[in-house]
This record gives C-alpha cells, structure tokens and sequence, in this order.
C-alpha cells in the first residue's frame, strides 16, 4: 500500500537512478513512493522553451529547464554564472544538473560507455586511486540489463565494441551511421592509428524499443529530445505510475530521520508553500545525484550521526569527481559537416587505457558532433557581414569548424569535497559548497598526453586554426560523493551501495563510483542501480 | 429463404452439432497445413486472437465494439482452453456460421460472415494448420466479454444471423476473369474488407446495398475505398493499391494506422503479390460511391505546407498555450520535429507530410483525432512505423487534454487537411473512449421494463417489417 506518506520503499530523486530501482521494486511486488525535489513538466512545454529561446542563450540548459524557487538548480551558460553551487579551489566544479522529475538525462548526450576492467583496478595495476569493490566480470551483467533496460544502440563487431571484450548479449539496437564529418574524422585518426568508434548510446537505431519512436536526427538531444527516442528517465515516469508507484513532485527532502537502532525511520519533506510533510517507510533509496544526494545526508545531522547521515568514515561529500575536459576547436579548409543524427555518435577509447596511468590520466577524444551554425554565427556576425555574404559565411563555418573534445579521467581525493555553504536557498535549505582541483594527475596528462594527441589530430585535420580551452571545463559527470568500498572507515556504502552505517538506506548511483575512467558515467550508474535494486528486493523479502 | 425454413436450417445444424464426433490427433500433410497459414495470415486471425505481448492464437485481447468489450477467445488447439477438441465439421460451423460445438453463438466481432463464403477446401487447410501447427496453450483467459445487459444474451444472436447471416460458400462467376474471382473470394471473405469498410445498419449489420463506402470503426474511420473517382479511391492505381496493401502507404496520398494498420502488418504484407493484385482488381471494380467526398478535390489533395511560428515564437509556453495561437503551438512542440515545421514531411515519407494525406483530408477528424491520441504502429518489410500515442498512455510523449487535441486538431485541419471540419473537445473525447456507442444498446435497454428478450424480439420484428417494406428500419422507439 502506497500513500503520499507512506510506502515500502521511499525513493528520493526520480531521474535514471531512482526510476530504474523503483520499475525494479515494482515489478517485485513492493510498494515505491517517489519524492522528487523539483516540477513534473511535459516535454511539450522543454521543448518550446528551448525553441523560444535566443540563439545565444540555446547552450544554457536551464533556459530550458528554469528552476523552480524551492528547487534550484545551476543555471548560466557554464554553468559559472549561477549563483547555486558555491565554488572555491583552483579549479571549478561548475556542474550542471537539473531538478525536474526525470533528472538530468532530460539533457544527456545518451554516451554510454563502460568502464573497461582496468578502470576498475587502478590501484593494482597502476599504484594511484582506489580499485573498486569487486571486478568488472560482476558489473558485465548488470551493464547487460541496464543497455537492454535504457535501450542502447551500439556495434555487433567486436572489434568496434567497447571494452574489447566478449560481451555476454549483443546490444539490442545496431549503432546509428556516422556523419559525414564523423566519416572523415575517423578516416584521419585511422591513419594516425587510432579507432573512432561509434559510441554506445541510449537511443534508438532505426527502430522503435521500449515503446518509444526511432531517433529522427533533430540533433537536439542537448538540451532535450523533443521525441522521446533517446532514452530519459521522464519517459519511464508514466510507466511506473501504470505499474502502481505514486510520484510526489515539488516535494523538497530536507531531512532524513533516523531511530534508536539508528536505522532510517522517515524522511521530511517541504512543499512550495514550505509546508514540511513527513514520509516512512520500511527502506529508503536517495538518488538525488551526485551533489545533491551527499548535500542531504550531511543536512540531516543528528545526535547519533553527527558528522551526517551514513557519514561515519568522514566521506561523506569527500572525493567529488568529474570528467575535466578540454576542447580543440578547429578551423579546417576542408568541409567536415557535423550535425547530421545525435550530438555525440563515436569516439576514441583506446587513450584512455595504458601503463601510463600511473604516471597521468588517460584521455577520451570525441569529434562532437552538434550542428555547428549555432556556435559560429555569432562570430560571423562580429565580421561585419550581411545578406549573403553573412549566410555563406555562416555555412562555410558551419562545415569547416569541429570541436575535438578530450575528456579526462580523475582520481578521487578527499579534498575535493562538498560542504554545506552558510547561504541558504528559498526555501532556507543550505546551498551546496565544493571545493575542487583537478589535480597534477589530470594537468599532467594534459601536458604531456592528452593535447600533444589533440593537436595532432587537428593537425592531421589540416587545420588552420586551433584553439584550446584554457581551463579544464566539466562534463557534468557528478561522481564520489558517497564512494563504495569494503572498508567502513574509509568508504560510504558497501558493494549493493548501501550505506555502512544504516542498512535499510542505499545510495546508489554516480556517488558511488570509485574511479572515474574517461567515459561518460550514467551506464555504469544504471548498472549499479540495477545491482541495488537486487539487493533491496532480497532485503525487503527476508533473504537479508 | 423465409423465417421458418430458416428456423428450420437453423436447428438441424444445431442437432448436428450434437451427434459429432471429438476430433482425434490427425496428420494432416505439410503442403495442407502450409495452405492453412497463409489462409490464417490472410484473415488475420492473429489480429484478434494474439494478445499484445500473448501466446499466439490464445486469444486475450479485448476487442472494443460500439456495445462493449468482447473479448477474443483462445483459438489454440488446446483441449481444455481451446478448440483442440473441435471436430472440422465443428471449426467450420464456428467459422462460417459463428456457431460453436455447444450452440453458444458468437459475437459478429468474429467476421463470420464474411468468412461464410470460403470453401471447404480452405476451411480444412485452415483446420489442418490450427490443429497442427499452433501450439496449444493450456491457459484461462483472464478477461471476460463484458457486455451490457441485454446485449449479453448470446441467444439474440440466433435471431440476428437468422437476418444478416446469409453468405454461402463462395461461387465462381465464370463470366469474370479468374482473377476477379480470386480477389472476390478474398475481399468478401478472408481478408473481409467489408466488416470494417461497409457501413453498418442499426443493428450492426453490414449494409450490403454499400459495399466498402466507409464506415466508423471503433475510434477509426474506415474510409469510402469504392472506385469513386474523388469520394474513394478511384484515382488511384491498380499497382498503387497493390504497394498501399503491400507497405501500408500510398506516398502523398495515405497510410495505415489503427486496425489497418494491424492489417497490413499481420495480413496483407505477407500475401503474395498475385492475391494482392487480385484483391485490387475486384475492389477497383465494385460499384463506385459519392459517400463521404470532400469539397475542391479527394481526402488526398487537401491543404498545402505552411506554419504560424511567426505568431506565438518568443512569447513564452505558457503565454502560447492561452492565445490564439495555441493550436499551432501544440503543433510545434508535439509534432513538428518529425513532420517538419511546416508539416512537410521527410524526403523518405517516413514521416508523412500532413497535408496531401487522407487523415487530415477526410470528411471527418476520426482518424486525425485518433493518430493523435493513439499513434501508429505498423510493420512491414519495408520497416516498422512507429508514431507515439499523446493521449496518456503510459509511453504518451506528451499527454495531451481533450481541449489540447481539439485545438492542434483545428490547427492541422485548417492548415493541412479539410478545412471544412472542426473538433470539440467532446469529439475528442468520444474517439479517446474508443468511438461512438451504438444505438443499439439504448434501443435494447428501453424495453427493458417490459423485459429485454421482449424489446429484443420487438425490434428484430420491426425490422423485419421494414426490410419487407423495402425501407429503411424503423427508428429506435422514443420515450427515454
């Protein structure tokens, strides 16, 4: 029995983490109450607000996703201009996620990478970071039902698959063909004697799955597919509520209760008219993100916990990881088009692995594959030109402009941490503080790796123009906060990300990854979600 | 026939039915049983009798007609759940004459009359493939047929059939070429085109003085496919009509959604191209019908591309949705991104254009209103079409009001399609809840008081008295 204050499991968040672990418990039997922090909005209305916004404020997302008061989220270009996340350190962690019901794969690319088994053994093999809790041969059936559960497209052979290894089902949708930008890129990296491979992506391939349309080439999936074919959790919401979960929108966690036994009890909530509203249950899931879910656990402080909930390691906020990217826009003579199907379609994976790790981090190289005009019409218009001559320069740089982006992978380390800020939000709640620094493992690969290769590759391009980022900039990524480990004192939830310190509360999701490796982490998520949900499904029927 | 040799006919065939004989395991040859699933494919018995996501042939789904729900029966040949234990005699009577071993009459939601005039030889094929090569499931049906007292009463069927049912065996005309005849033979019979193309009189019977001139179909509207030159389909060509039953789609013209688009994907684009030509040459040749023709052209030539961006673009969502311009708005942001700002379509016409296009040049809204609120959902070798529903389905895009359908349902049609036509939001309703109700279930239920078998004999006299008369069936009695 779910009511709007009581269900077997609680789970808070209702983007890919949450939706994934509650279709789970449901189709279990087990009763899920969702609490999400911001409003449920249609994909109409995402969709108008990015098409009625000017074409220089298009890259913001939260011009799509405005934030309601008593849920902010950060807003600006950047993410550097908002006013949400207080930022400190050398470098910025200017994420942007979005508090809506759905979450942030609302505006994902839908890259789905996996770890690879040496990301998840960095310590052993290389000396630096941590090595995860168990091994990659554990994860490969849960990355299995996640690609069938999100519906990802990607290669049947073998030799474009990513890891390079045997994989235990094929993808259930083939990968989508390349742009013509794409084609040439890879082309050119082939000769250099690297694999643009096609990327591993949750949309749909020429078909429909999971009762959603095939992927119509808008490229539009950042900020939102007006069509629903690539895979976001607001498209499982309807589902869920079919299969009995009851979803609780503008509902604002600002405390979790604990019990004598020191197990959750409740958690609290605030309404839109800073109502409070208490919710129980037998078994509690926070998948609020990354940042957002670390931020709850050291506001809901008590006597018995008073480093915060789940916190007795100290851990608690502490190794907030990212992937730092840098970008190499290139200027080429030659025409590469990119723009035609999804955003982001292939990359290299192969840098990202190497002896050298324990030396500097491992890089990832995508040619993006965003339709250009929209990046470069300003610059054509601070020319000075007009009429035609305006349009054919639009389209000229258009066609002869690409962005080679390098992402990066990072170690976890306890200072780059998140803290409860003294500002307050609307609702008076803390605003989230973090300290960061990408560290000399990162700047060094930069130095020494990863843009020797980058500037190769432009070169290889016939570039007549490069210019690189001059700072580390996020993939919006949000990783560590609540890391996974065997050892309570060092780590926040065990090996089914549940929490050492109260069993019936898990934290699943990016928070728990232990290493970042360079590729987008929402696959790996989704699999460790999976992995919860089994867990919670054994507990909550007696086998714990 | 009169009504008492009908009587007559009516209950030997029930005394025969008492005296047969269960059917033992046969053998039937490969080539038989082959026959038989083509013939099966072709009347699309799958249609009905697979459940979305069901065992094949284990029946489940739950058919809307404008009285009820009737639900479609397990035709494996289980013999606990199915029709395992059917004798042929017994399988063809269910199938011709909707009569099954223990009398219990069927609903005409199974088209027995139009499966009445396949012959002998293709009913044993048919038996040979549903005994031999469907695997029997061994499982209740969860759902039952729910319809509202005194439709419930299977015996008022008997009457009906005594009235509607009178197909035989087909015929050949050898006046005609054999393939007139072929395409004949699989128009009025497997493939029965008729039962949901002809339109129905008040007692749901086929008008057969109207053959396919269009008809309502649940939330659908089968449209006027007589060779009527701009109320039909008469502009178009034998092959075009080959490559619509082939593919689902005439580009510029037409496709298929909703139970044609079933159709198409379980039946017709598995036929040989020989009965689809065949199927083309008899419907091209029946008699033409003005009905349902649209002003200044065909359901195929309406509207031309354009948009209103211009008058709401900028102005905020909220602010869109409440001015003149909401419909267009809608448009925008539920629709445009695959049939193109300006309803244009793809090169491809994957995504159809909405003007030049049937749905929203037709001389209603039903089907405009119904792609909307259900999509479509078709498969063929030629790919698998798939538009998401925006009428609150679980996977709805977008879940669209009543009001909100109306409105970008103006929009199309007066843009795009027949400009002639409006949708209110109560018509959107109505298509939403599966389409008009029949009259037939008020006119059963005003007799009610007096007794329901009363009302029901009642008016089947009246009607017999009015076909007598050669005119149309009294009118319902008044006084609700």
């Amino acid at each position: 029995m779910v009511t709007k204050n009581n269900a077997e499991v609680v789970v808070i968040g209702t983007g890919v983490v949450g939706v994934l672990i509650a279709e789970q418990l449901l189709d279990a039997g087990i009763s899920v109450l969702m609490l999400e922090a911001g409003p449920r909005v249609s994909r109409a209305e995402i969709v108008e607000n990015f098409r009625n916004a000017p074409l220089g404020l298009k890259g913001d997302t939260s011009v799509s996703y405005p934030p309601a008061p008593w849920a902010p989220h950060p807003t600006g270009p950047t993410g550097g201009a908002h006013d949400y996340l207080q930022l400190s350190g050398p470098d910025s962690y200017a994420q942007t996620y979005i508090r809506y019901a759905g979450g942030s794969t609302w505006h994902w690319a839908g890259t789905s990478w996996r770890l690879t088994p040496e990301d998840m053994r960095l310590k052993s093999l290389y000396g630096v970071g941590r090595d995860w809790a168990f091994d990659y041969d554990t994860l490969d059936p849960f990355y299995t039902r996640a690609e069938y559960k999100l519906g990802i497209c990607g290669p049947s052979n073998p030799e474009q698959q990513w890891p390079r290894r045997a994989r235990l089902k094929p993808y259930p949708m083939p990968p989508l063909p390349f742009s013509p930008g794409e084609t040439r890129f890879t082309q050119i990296v082939k000769e250099l004697g690297y694999n643009n491979i096609p990327v591993s992506q949750a949309r749909n391939s020429g078909m429909p799955y999971d009762d959603r349309p095939a992927c119509c080439a808008n490229n539009n999936c950042v900020p939102v597919c007006p069509v629903g074919a690539k895979y976001d959790a607001a498209t499982a919401l309807g589902r869920l509520e079919a299969k009995g979960a009851k979803i609780l929108a503008d509902a604002v966690v600002y405390k979790v209760e604990t019990n004598g036994q020191n197990r959750i009890e409740a958690v609290h909530y605030l309404d839109p008219n800073k109502q409070s509203h208490r919710v129980a249950g037998k078994l509690f899931v926070i998948a609020a993100n990354g940042l957002e879910t670390p931020k709850l656990l050291l506001m809901s402080k008590d006597d018995r916990n008073p480093n915060g909930i789940a916190n007795r390691s100290d851990q608690v906020g502490r190794n907030m990881m990212d992937h730092p990217q840098l970008t190499l826009t290139v200027t080429t003579k030659e025409p590469f088009w990119s723009g035609v199907g999804p955003v982001v379609n292939s990359g290299i994976m192969e840098t990202s692995q190497g002896a050298f790790r324990s030396e500097h981090a491992g890089a990832y190289f995508r040619y993006n594959n965003f339709a250009r005009n929209r990046f470069v019409t300003f610059a054509a218009l601070k020319k000075g030109l007009v009429g035609k001559a305006l349009d054919e320069e639009i389209r000229r740089m258009t066609a002869c402009t690409a962005d080679i982006v390098a992402a990066h992978e990072i170690l976890p380390h306890p200072d780059n941490r998140l803290t409860l800020s003294d500002k307050t939000d609307w609702l008076g709640l803390p605003k989230p503080s973090i300290h960061y620094d990408v560290g000399d493992y990162v700047r060094r690969s930069a130095e020494v790796y990863s843009l020797p290769i980058g500037k190769k590759i432009a070169a290889a391009m016939g570039a007549t123009d490069v210019k690189i980022s001059p700072k580390f900039a996020q993939s919006k990524h949000i990783m560590g906060g609540t890391i996974m480990g065997a050892d309570a004192m060092n780590s926040v939830v065990d090996t089914d990300c549940r929490s050492h310190d109260h069993d019936n509360l898990f934290l699943p999701g990016g928070g728990a990854m232990a290493s970042t490796a360079c590729g987008n982490s929402t696959i790996t998520m989704a699999a460790l979600a999976l992995r919860s949900a089994d867990a919670i499904v054994s507990q909550m029927k007696g086998a714990h | 026939m009169s009504l008492i040799n009908k009587l007559r006919a009516a209950l030997a065939a029930a005394a025969m039915v008492t005296v047969a004989v269960p059917a033992v395991a046969q053998q039937f040859p490969d080539s038989v049983v082959e026959r038989g699933r083509y013939l099966a494919t072709a009347s699309d018995c799958t249609a009905c009798h697979t459940n979305t996501g069901g065992k094949p042939m284990a029946g489940g789904h739950v058919i809307s007609s404008p009285v009820g729900g009737i639900v479609a029966t397990n035709i494996t040949p289980s013999k606990s759940f199915g029709i395992g234990t059917y004798t042929e005699t017994q399988f063809a009577d269910a199938v011709r004459k909707g009569v099954l071993p223990d009398g219990t009459h069927l609903f005409p939601a199974m088209p027995y009359t139009a499966y009445a005039v396949m012959t002998d030889e293709d009913i044993h094929a048919l038996y040979a493939y549903f005994m031999q090569a469907v695997t029997p499931v061994d499982e209740a049906l969860t759902a039952k047929t729910d319809l509202p007292f005194p439709l419930n009463i299977r015996l008022s069927m008997f009457g009906w059939n005594l009235l509607f049912a009178n197909a035989k065996p087909f015929v050949a005309d050898p006046a005609r070429s054999a393939e007139w005849n072929r395409g004949r033979y699989l128009v009025e019979g497997a493939a029965h085109c008729g039962t949901c193309h002809t339109p129905r009189g008040i007692f749901m019977q086929e008008k057969t003085d109207q053959p396919l001139a269009g008809a309502q179909v649940g939330p659908w509207f089968a449209p006027n496919i007589t060779k009527d030159k701009t109320a039909g389909i008469g502009s178009w060509s034998h092959d075009e009509l080959v490559t619509y039953l082939k593919t689902g789609r005439l580009v510029g013209k037409a496709q298929a959604a909703g139970s044609m688009g079933e159709a198409i994907t379980h039946s017709f684009t598995h036929m040989t191209d020989a009965d689809l030509s065949a199927m083309a040459t008899y419907v091209l040749d029946l008699p033409a019908s003005p009905a349902g023709a649209v002003a200044g052209g065909t359901r195929f030539d309406q509207g031309k591309a354009g948009n209103e961006l211009a008058g709401f673009r900028g102005e905020g969502f909220a602010k869109g949705m409440k001015g003149p311009k909401e419909g267009a708005q809608i448009y925008s942001a539920n629709c445009a991104s695959c049939h193109g700002y300006n309803a244009q379509g793809t090169t491809d016409a994957y995504y159809p254009s909405l003007f030049s296009n049937s749905a929203t040049g037709g001389p209603n809204a039903a089907n405009l209103v119904a792609t909307i609120l259900f999509g479509v959902d078709r498969e063929t070798g030629h790919g698998h079409v798939f538009m998401p529903p925006f009428g609150g389905q679980p996977n709805a895009v977008t879940s669209l009001t009543n009001a909100e359908v109306a409105s970008l349902s103006n929009y199309v049609l007066k843009t795009y399609g027949n400009s002639t036509l409006t949708v209110t939001p109560a018509e959107v309703q109505t298509i939403r809840i599966g389409g008009p109700q029949s009259d037939l279930l008020l006119m059963a239920r005003v007799g009610m008081g007096a007794g329901a078998a009363v009302a029901l004999i009642a008016a089947l006299v009246l009607l017999v008295y009015g076909l007598r008369r050669r005119r149309p069936a009294a009118p319902a009695p008044t006084g609700v």
